[in-house]
């Protein structure tokens, strides 16, 4: 299938105006299964990123982002070049290896009730008001505090943990060198949580999250005390901002299919899984995955390069009509292929788990007390649709559920 | 006791190869091979491997 430069399509990824949920990124993805843009390879359909993804021929790609942007040295760039996601080879499945247990599912699932009382905590707090600020009264707060929750970290903190994770956050944009001595300050306090939090559990050991990443071992091997420092902020790095977003961008979707919405508040046990899968489905906060080609290998009708830039378009995957009915909506009670939303392969989202069970706490207990749901005109503010998106703010009007209406909830 | 995997649901993202490397590997191509038999001793990892599966496509099967 020979393809010719002019029927590959182009977009130019860092142009005002892009958008990856857009009529552009679509076409382009019903033309060709990848796009050139002028910072690396597009791939866009379903297949294809799903082949290349977790392809053992590319790594992760992230290492270098800080010096690409200026950044060549201090506290964010020596923590990045050490971090988890940017590790390869056996540096990287070492410390996965001896983090994973304290992942494991199960574990996890004894959270579920813990993050069901937050999200209804938060709920009462203007139920009765008619309008909520979504961002600020519900997302927010609930990322961060799962993190507190999760790492033993006292809930009342969660503001000043919330601030620094944001300021750590800006590091992925842009702007990281104008905004790097802010960021390495706010990085340094959360060092200093992170401290707090070995040395205690390493004197008081208890039956918790940190004291399972602090005892695990294997053959022998454990985390070193700089090793787990970096993992616990690399988690609150990686843990705040992105389930913040996607709770307010499943809001978003399920406010344009309101049927949808009362059919997960009328089962919301049984569709919580589904509600949250298709709303990182249709409307991912991480909008795409990078990878940087190690070998040179030849995939369709293109030839990949050692050094090359690829990038996963996971909206425009989990959208592909080739493989998604109806593809951009949320349907509760479709049978769906998994989406790249936590991306894939060695460096798959590590604390997927987390997320999704906080957010099958959070959405089935909005759903079941509020409906109605509307933007407030003028009330929403969003971060551009290009890296990791999201509302910065969001105004939501609604009418709080009668009682009985939840009675079968 | 063996272990195995349901291909149909396995969507070769590796982690079971990082979590038990004895058993589980990706071949050149990304896609996952393993054996089902292991020694006692390794059980700990296969059920690290178990959990850490984003996709939950891998059981025990057999007596315990
Ligand atoms: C909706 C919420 C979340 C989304 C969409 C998300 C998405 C992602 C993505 C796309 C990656 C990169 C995967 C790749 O390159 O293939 C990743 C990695 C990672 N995430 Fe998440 N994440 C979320 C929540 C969390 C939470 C709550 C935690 C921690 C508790 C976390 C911890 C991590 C870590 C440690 C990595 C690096 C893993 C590695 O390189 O081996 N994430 N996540
Ligand atoms: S971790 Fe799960 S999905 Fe990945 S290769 Fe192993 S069995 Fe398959």
């Amino acid at each position: 299938m020979p393809t010719t430069a002019d029927t590959v399509p182009y977009l130019d990824i860092s142009a005002s105006d892009f958008a990856m949920a857009s009529e552009a990124v679509r076409d382009a993805r019903d033309a060709h299964w990848y796009a050139r843009t002028n910072y690396g390879i597009a791939v866009l359909s379903y297949e294809d990123v799903s082949t290349l993804m977790k392809s053992p021929r590319m790594i992760q790609g992230s290492a270098k982002w800080p010096q690409h942007h200026g950044v060549h040295d201090g506290l964010f760039h020596d923590w990045w070049a050490k971090n988890l996601l940017v590790l390869e080879g056996e540096d990287h499945h070492r410390i996965r290896r001896l983090a994973n247990p304290a992942f494991s599912p199960r574990k996890i699932k004894a959270l579920g009730d813990r993050f069901d009382e937050l999200a209804n905590e938060l709920i009462d707090q203007w139920i009765d008001s008619g309008e909520v600020e979504f961002v600020e009264g519900f997302a927010a707060p609930f990322a961060t505090r799962v993190l507190c929750i999760m790492l033993g970290i006292d809930e009342d903190e969660w503001p000043t943990i919330n601030r620094l994770a944001s300021t750590v956050g800006a590091a992925l944009g842009v702007n990281i060198k104008a905004e790097i001595q802010e960021i390495d300050a706010a990085l340094e306090e959360l060092h200093r949580y992170a401290d707090q939090l070995i040395s205690d559990r390493q004197q008081n050991p208890k039956d918790d999250f940190v004291t399972r990443l602090v005892d695990a071992s294997r053959d022998g091997d454990s985390l070193s005390d700089a090793q787990l420092q970096n993992l616990l902020v690399l988690l609150i790095f990686g843990g705040m901002d992105t389930t913040r977003n996607q709770l307010g961008l499943a809001m978003q979707s399920f406010i344009r299919q309101p049927h949808q919405w009362e059919l997960l508040a009328s089962r919301p046990e049984e569709l919580a899984e589904a509600a949250v899968e298709e709303s990182l489905r249709v409307n991912p906060t991480t909008r795409w995955v990078t990878r940087e080609v190690v070998d040179t290998f030849q995939h369709k009708d293109l030839t990949f390069h050692p050094g090359d830039t690829v990038h996963m378009f996971t909206y425009a995957s989990g959208t592909d009509p080739e493989v998604f009915s109806d593809p951009t909506r949320i349907n509760l009670e479709a049978e769906r292929k998994p989406h790249y939303a936590f991306g894939g392969g060695v460096h798959h989202c590590l604390g997927h788990f987390v997320a999704r069970s906080d957010m099958q706490a959070a959405l089935p207990a909005l759903a079941t007390r509020i409906t109605n749901l509307g933007i407030v005109e003028g009330g929403d503010e969003w971060m551009p649709d290009s890296g990791n998106t999201g509302p910065v703010r969001l105004k939501i009007a609604f009418d709080k559920r009668e009682a009985s209406e939840t009675a079968q909830g | 006791m063996k272990v195995w995997v349901d291909r149909n649901i396995c969507d070769n993202h590796g982690q079971c190869a990082i979590a038990a490397p004895d058993n589980f590997s990706l071949d050149a191509d990304g896609v996952l091979q393993y054996k089902e038999d292991f020694p006692d001793a390794d059980l700990e990892y296969i059920e690290d491997a178990m959990d850490v599966c984003p996709v939950q496509a891998i059981f025990l099967k057999g007596e315990q």
